[in-house]
């Protein structure tokens, strides 16, 4: 696969499954964009990959996505990155980054942490990014979703659950979220646009996403957890398939895991709901059309 | 309009400490339920990212004023900005409150007259001011923010815990006074909240008892809101917490300022260990 010409945005690169599509990518000869919140861990991260047989063009930007401020700062950053490559086009966003908490903590602009940084921050930064996304000749969005979603069900009345908070209800309605805004992107471009939305599920993987922030209870169950992982390295190969092979530019699933189309829950392909979430998350990121 | 001479009925709140984690909270609660607001904190930044925020999401009007309730200049600039404003209140939420880790004789002078000037003079103050500012059509509802803290003589929180037994009893007594006046005050009494990850961190360090005793801050808002609008005098959230609450009521004082003197030191010195709290 030569993907030499390409430029993929992957945010959440520089652990677990970002960092192992980034890696896939790179070796593949493509450009990537990777984001991270941490400055020192987004430099060791551009140090490896450039280390890579065949890099490219690697380049990382700090950006706290819990931030909607942080969010559009983002997109004007990489709309200069691609100019001063010279194009106006971006070929994939991979809207990796996901967080769990346990408890309930709101964010600077007043949102559940993980609704904004698993729900909204894939809405906002792919809106900011799809005008480059459109000026390539086929543009990818691939949210990491999760099985998670098996089970969920947006309660409109409090979607963020403030009210009553459960961290895991929580994960599951963002991963929810993620299915939904896949499918109301898809329909929101039209069957004739060039550019794609996906949902992929990454299986159980062993990822740290339960030994951040959290209780030592909760990191006790995640690792023990994991143990029947895969390595990220199975959900990066279907990421970067879902994100360059071309028999997907007529694709009418949405779900896919392993490469695969995979039936997601009847609550995430429930075009009403997808619609509403649009709508809200229109709202919520003062987005006015 | 002139909503001086019309009877205005939306509901207005103001909200003190309103860029931290509670006051946000219930910031987001109160717009949620279509509520205007005007919002104050120490701290300009937060405020204008969370009311632009507001604004947005649930459509409602937001005024911000940073000021440093400690400060009677600033507050004094505070009170001119609601004089001048054509808002009524129906609701002062009063969240805004402090402390300092450590023993009193380790805390500076400075410290302990900020607490005392924070929570309990700019208390005082903010709800002074605001009655006449009040919506005269609507029943007019204060919630203080006191504390768990507020029902026991607390060793290394001694000043805080003072300061918010000081806010209890202002409370329950200011309650009848002001019910000739169709105003209501509700006083909440929150265990821990797991607000920021210092706050978290302190909560892990107690164990067991950290994880029964704390409450999701989104929840403990929108139960306090409703029990302010029902008119209650005390709202202890959680079950762990109201049990806590009535067998502290029934040992004496001075047994119990031992015990949780035993208890704190104990949790002080394990964070102290795990290296979140510099050795005194």
């Amino acid at each position: 696969m030569d993907l030499s010409a390409k430029t993929y945005v992957i945010t959440g690169a520089t652990s677990g499954i970002g960092m192992a599509a980034a890696e896939a990518l790179v070796r593949a000869g493509a450009g990537v964009i990777g984001v991270g919140r941490s400055a020192e861990r987004c430099r060791a991260a551009e140090a490896h990959l450039r280390g890579l047989a065949l890099a490219n063009n690697v380049r990382y930007v700090v950006a706290d996505l819990s931030l909607q401020a942080d969010i559009h700062r983002l997109g004007e950053q990489i709309k200069e990155m691609l100019s001063s490559d010279g194009t106006t086009a971006l070929d994939g966003l991979v809207n990796n980054a996901g967080v769990f908490t346990y408890w309930l903590t709101l964010t600077p602009d007043g949102v559940e942490t993980q609704w904004a940084v698993n729900h909204l921050a894939p809405f906002l930064l792919t809106w900011e990014l799809l005008p480059l996304l459109k000026a390539a000749p086929f543009g990818r969005v691939v949210t990491v979703s999760s099985g998670s979603h098996y089970g969920a069900r947006l309660n409109w009345a409090d979607p963020q659950l403030r009210r009553r908070y459960n961290g895991l209800q929580a994960y599951g309605n963002t991963k929810l979220a993620n299915v939904l805004f896949s499918l109301a992107l898809n329909h929101h471009l039209g069957t004739d646009s060039t550019v794609r939305a996906f949902a992929a599920d990454p299986g159980l993987v062993k990822t740290d996403i339960g030994m951040k922030g959290t209780p030592a209870l909760v990191r006790w169950i995640w690792q023990i957890r994991r143990s029947g992982g895969t390595s990220s390295d199975v959900p990066a190969r279907s990421i970067v398939f879902l994100l360059t092979d071309p028999s997907l530019h007529t694709a009418s699933q949405v779900y896919w895991k392993d490469s695969l189309p995979k039936q997601a829950s009847r609550e995430a392909l429930d075009v009403q709901s997808a619609a509403r979430l649009w709508e809200l998350s229109e709202k919520m990121c003062g987005i006015k059309e | 309009m002139n909503p001086i001479n019309s009877k205005n009925k939306t509901m207005m709140a103001l909200i003190t400490g309103a860029a931290g984690g509670l006051g946000k909270a219930f910031a987001v609660e109160c717009a949620s339920r279509g509520w205007d607001l005007f919002l104050t904190d120490y701290l300009r930044e937060p405020l204008e990212t969370l009311a632009a925020a507001l604004r947005n999401g649930y459509g409602v009007k937001v005024i911000t004023h940073a000021c440093d309730l400690t400060e009677a200049g600033a507050r004094a600039r505070l009170f001119e900005h609601l004089r001048a404003g054509s808002g009524r209140f129906t609701t002062l939420i009063n969240v805004a409150g402090v402390d300092f880790e450590g023993p009193f004789f380790e805390q500076s002078g400075q410290q302990i007259q900020t607490i005392v000037r924070l929570n309990i003079e700019g208390t005082l103050a903010m709800t002074h001011a605001i009655l006449q500012y009040r919506n005269p059509w609507m029943p007019f509802r204060i919630i203080n923010v006191a504390s768990l803290a507020a029902f026991y003589p607390m060793p290394v929180k001694a000043t805080y815990a003072a300061s918010k037994r000081f806010l209890l009893d202002f409370s329950l007594a200011l309650r009848e006074e002001l019910r000739s006046l169709n105003a209501t005050v509700t006083v909440l009494c929150p265990g821990g909240m797991p607000t920021n990850p210092e706050c978290i961190k302190a909560i892990e360090a107690q164990g067991w008892a950290g994880l029964i005793t704390t409450l999701d801050v989104g929840r403990v808002a929108n139960q306090t809101l409703d029990a302010a609008l029902a008119g209650k005098a005390v709202v202890i959230p959680g079950a762990v917490n109201r049990v806590l609450q009535t067998f502290g009521a029934l040992v004496p004082s001075s047994l119990l300022a031992g015990f949780i003197h035993n208890r704190w030191s104990a949790v002080r010195q394990k964070r102290v260990v795990q290296g979140s709290l510099p050795a005194a």
